[in-house]
């Protein structure tokens, strides 16, 4: 039984979801999109900082919006003992229960996986951590671009070697909702397989390590210890980011000797194909700083996507590299339904993301994210088959609030 | 059992983001078979290579994306490949394809033909944007999907504009990133079938896994909730967060609320300059000005400072100050030890290494690495005995 039947491979699947801002938010999601019927715990007295920081109406908070499509919300206190009883036997009724909060703050609760596991020894309980659940660096916490740090990646982001930029400050939350996804649907097959389920401990900074696991392979073979390198890239040269008109930029990566043949065409200068400087490419690493100014010099005067289409037609990868602007107008998003209109809580139609994938008999992906408490009834009188007066008791207690 | 025991998975992929979606498969105990071209997959040319040359069996690359699989040397383009291709496709339960759009098709592989043939079959396709390609999209790497996707454009945050905007972290991030979503549809669809033995189509864009990494901040942006514009700041957030040399190496700092305010006070020795500025400041008086002067000082500070040492005890006061790893780092790190991150691989060619290994643990069903990746076509004459798959 579900509220509403979408279809997609994991129809019939439930998820209970006690998370918090972003990457928690985004395994249920995901899972929303892939078919499952999801149920975020909420309170009035605890709100996602996502549906009250800089917002008026906590309904149509945008931030919260973007990260909670097509799930359904119901309020439970849980720092009443009552309320925590009635999410052991919510967890009784789901297939996964995913977690983010502060390190030890959900046993702290008395939600742990023990506890959850004796009301449900079927679960998948998934929890996500800065470090993991267990460790001497546990108790450490931070936000989206310390796991950057920490992982590994911001150390490899940067104009000149030695000097770390990072990546963009909101880059780690949603990766790691990605890996923490994958296995916990790993889990959920074994469950459908053994009717086993288990403890799931994701690591946000190990999860952004597997982003350069390659990076770390020469650490591991040879102990170098890799650097910023701007953007240019050991197994093509021409690689880089270059300057347009209208202080556009546009990307371009050269693969072989040929397209580089090709690329000289276009800068009107064909004799620097056999040019024995840029020849090879051991030729063109070596006179980088001279073939990217050679490059500049020619994308300089031209609008982005006018360098696009002359490489592109040439079998060159490139790129406009999109601002804010270009990426919401992109039409191919559009097309793909990747940007899609769902309708809201109040039946109003807006645009949002949709899942990152397309897939044949996918699930529907229609419904925005839901009000406070917008499913308390189905909830609390339908899965756990409360009478009209007991919900009515609990919400009066404070209990459903 | 592991966890994907007995599912078995046909890779044609020769490139990161489907060689790295088949691993995160294999590594909890799928059967991954790998076809390789004649010669070797693309990424057995690519290093970094262990020490002793640059030939295919040295590619540290390869022996990272292709732990617990079998390699099968065969080109499916010929004619005798596609008949062996066909009897391996009746065998497996998926494919997990990285070629650019069209090749699957010039193999035979088109969604409609295999729905036909292989009904029960989930295919995956991974590409750069998608199985519908426009013309001006049809040559990308990883570069130019992720300048397509809005992170290149915004990275790094707060930007020196008159430099250009930055590649992602290492080469192959779009990739390892289409890799983890594919890796999620592919199971959730072996779920599915386990039931009603019905495969699927699964069409993966690096641009599009990219864009939905940003989706807190994109959503808003389609929504029409939050600006856009030509800002390189447009995805950033006001504050003087940032990256800071230390006496050796580098931290990263984040301060948005008093309390990360008073706990920086605690940790300084020269706190007059911070008495010129609200308690609340980082919520509610974030000016340019104060956010430079409170740089200038943090950078003073932390110049003297051991990067490891600074971080556990900022940790200990709750302000959010964090290393900056490096390679090196990871490897030492107590809390990827403790939770052993790290796993020693024993490969025939290139020895003994400590190999990154998985974020998760499961606890009954973990990750492991049972064997090193496989030197090509280790697994030919198991695969195609007597021609007959």
């Amino acid at each position: 039984m579900s509220l509403k039947s979408r279809g997609g491979p994991l129809e019939g699947v439930r998820v209970l979801e006690l998370t918090k801002v972003w990457a928690g938010p985004a395994v249920g999601k995901m899972f929303a999109y892939l078919g499952a019927e999801v149920i975020r715990i909420e309170s009035e007295g605890s709100l996602d900082v996502t549906r009250t920081f800089g917002v008026d109406d906590i309904n149509n908070a945008p931030g919260w919006q973007s990260v909670n499509p097509q799930k359904l919300s119901a309020q439970v206190n849980m720092k009443s003992e009552e309320g925590i009883e009635l999410i052991l036997d919510l967890a009784k009724h789901c297939d996964i229960l995913v977690e983010n909060l502060r390190p030890g703050a959900i046993s702290r609760l008395g939600l742990g996986y023990e506890r959850v596991r004796e009301a449900n020894p079927g679960i998948v309980y998934v929890s996500m951590g800065m470090w993991g659940s267990e460790g001497p660096l546990a108790y450490q916490t931070g936000y989206a671009p310390c796991f950057a740090a920490l992982g590994g990646v911001s150390a490899l982001v940067g104009h000149e070697p030695g000097s770390p930029a990072g990546m963009n400050t909101r880059y780690s939350d949603s990766s790691f909702g990605a890996s923490a996804s994958y296995a916990a649907m790993v889990a959920l097959f074994h469950k459908r397989r053994t009717g086993v389920g288990q403890f799931v401990d994701v690591s946000a900074v190990e999860c952004i390590s597997t982003m350069i696991g390659d990076s770390i392979m020469d650490y591991a073979l040879n102990g170098v210890v890799q650097d910023c390198v701007g953007n240019h890239h050991p197994e093509m040269s021409p690689h880089g980011v270059y300057p347009a008109r209208n202080e556009e930029w546009v990307s371009i990566a050269v693969r072989s000797d040929a397209q580089w043949a090709s690329l000289a065409e276009c800068l009107g200068q064909p004799g620097l194909a056999d040019d024995s400087r840029f020849r090879t490419l051991a030729g063109r690493k070596a006179n980088e700083v001279e073939l990217d100014r050679l490059v500049q010099e020619w994308t300089a005067g031209l609008n982005a996507m006018d360098v696009v289409a002359k490489l592109q037609k040439r079998g060159i990868a490139a790129a406009k590299s999109q601002s804010s602007l270009d990426l919401i107008a992109d039409p191919h998003l559009w097309m793909r339904g990747f940007y899609r209109d769902v309708t809201d809580h109040a039946g109003r139609s807006k645009p949002t993301l949709g899942p990152s994938w397309e897939m044949s008999r996918a699930a529907e992906a229609s419904d925005a994210a839901p009000a406070l408490g917008q499913h308390n009834d189905y909830v609390f009188g339908e899965i756990l088959g409360l009478s009209a007066e007991e919900r009515e008791r609990l919400q009066a207690a404070g209990i459903t609030r | 059992m592991t966890a994907l025991s007995g599912v078995r998975v046909l890779e044609l992929a020769d490139n990161v983001a489907g060689e790295y979606c088949g691993k995160l498969l294999a590594d909890f105990g799928a059967e991954v078979i790998k076809l390789e071209k004649p010669g070797g997959s693309a990424t057995r040319k690519l290093g970094p290579f262990a020490p002793g040359g640059d030939d295919p069996e040295r590619s540290g690359l390869f022996a990272y994306l292709n732990t617990n699989k079998r390699s099968v040397e065969l080109d499916v383009e010929s004619e005798s490949g596609q008949g062996t291709l066909a009897r391996l496709l009746d065998r497996v339960d998926v494919v997990i394809d990285d070629h650019p759009v069209g090749w699957l098709a010039s193999v035979g592989l088109d969604p409609e033909t295999v729905e036909s043939k292989w009904p029960a079959l989930v295919l995956c396709s991974i590409t750069h944007f998608g199985a519908e390609l426009p013309e001006d999209r049809v040559h990308a790497e990883d570069l130019t999907v992720f300048h397509s996707s809005g992170w290149g454009y915004h990275t790094p945050s707060a930007p020196d504009t008159s430099k250009p905007p930055l590649n992602a972290a290492g080469r192959f991030l779009p990739s390892y990133e289409a890799a983890m979503d594919a890796a999620l549809c592919v199971v959730a669809a072996v779920y599915e079938r386990h039931e009603n033995q019905l495969g699927r189509f699964i069409d993966i864009s690096m641009q599009q896994v990219m864009t939905s990494r940003c989706d807190y901040v994109v959503a808003q942006m389609v929504a029409g909730d939050m600006p856009v514009g030509p800002e390189r700041t447009a995805y950033d957030l006001a504050g003087p967060a940032g990256i800071f040399p230390c006496r050796e190496g580098y931290a990263y700092i984040w301060m948005s609320t008093p309390q990360h305010w008073a706990a920086l006070r605690e940790m300084l020795d020269d706190t007059a300059w911070m008495d010129e500025f609200p308690e609340n400041w980082l919520e509610r008086g974030c000016t340019p000005e104060r956010v430079a002067l409170c740089r200038e000082h943090v950078t003073r500070w932390l110049s003297t400072q051991d990067k490891h040492e600074v971080a556990a005890a900022a940790q200990q006061l709750g302000l959010t100050l964090v290393a900056v790893n490096n390679g090196r780092d990871l490897q030492e790190s107590p809390q990827y030890q403790f939770r052993n991150f790290f796993a020693e691989v024993t490969h025939p060619v290139q020895g003994t290494a400590l190999y990154p290994t998985v974020p998760y643990r499961l606890s009954e069903t973990p990750a492991r690495i049972e064997s090193p990746a496989p030197l090509l076509g280790q697994h030919s004459s198991e695969y195609l005995a007597g021609g007959d798959a």
